[in-house]
């Protein structure tokens, strides 16, 4: 159980270290905030069920609520990031830019339903 | 356990490092939310480590706070965006 927790933790540790280096090492803007925003609550999410096994049912409950306020509220704040990075730089430098036409364009004249 | 903790902590490092350099303003706000979870990550494994739960309501607080800092940055982004390059006559609200 001991050995299973400290796996689940050092594992955490691991994918943290990914992106702490996905954000310091990616070129582009929109590279690090996808470093930034699905690598880190992966790394939480791990070492927070290590510590839950380690820590029995008091320690997991707030881990829990931890974990739970961070999946509902980090993709959220992660995409008002991309948009407003979207909105306010220049993107020549991407391909495929499919949200720039409907930018243009109010939501509710858009065909598709 | 002080193996993932040194982990957690090379990750704020870098991640601070970014916030140093960051080149705008939205990598720097997205340089704190890492290290904000870094940092949560480490007081997990603390706790673990100490076997005490005294600190943990401390991560419901982190995160509740960078995702407000998050949103609060973005907004401000995007209404400066507006600011500089629309015309107060062309703002027409929708």
């Amino acid at each position: 159980m001991t050995l299973l927790a400290t796996a689940l933790m050092i594992g955490g540790g691991g994918v943290a270290v990914l992106a702490g280096i996905g954000v310091l090492r990616f070129s582009t803007t929109y590279a690090r905030l996808h470093a930034a925003g699905k690598a880190s609550p992966v790394a939480f999410l791990i070492a927070a069920v290590g510590a839950g096994i380690e820590l029995g049912a008091a320690g997991s409950a707030a881990l829990l609520i931890a974990a739970t306020a961070m999946v509902l509220t980090l993709p959220v704040g992660v995409h008002l990031l991309f948009r407003a990075v979207h909105r306010t730089s220049n993107n020549d430098h991407l391909f495929v830019d499919e949200l720039a036409p409907k930018l243009l364009q109010p939501p509710w004249q858009s065909e598709s339903p | 356990m002080i193996v993932a903790i040194g982990c957690f902590a090379f990750a704020a490092l870098c991640s601070t490092y970014r916030l140093l350099i960051g080149p705008g303003l939205a990598e720097r706000v997205m340089a704190l939310d890492v290290t904000l979870i870094s940092l949560m990550g480490a007081i997990a494994v603390d706790a673990a480590r100490r076997d005490d739960t005294t600190y943990l309501v401390l991560l419901m607080v982190i995160a509740i706070v960078g995702f407000t800092a998050t949103v609060a940055a973005s907004k401000f982004l995007e209404q400066e965006h507006e600011a500089l390059t629309l015309a107060p006559t062309e703002s027409t609200p929708q």
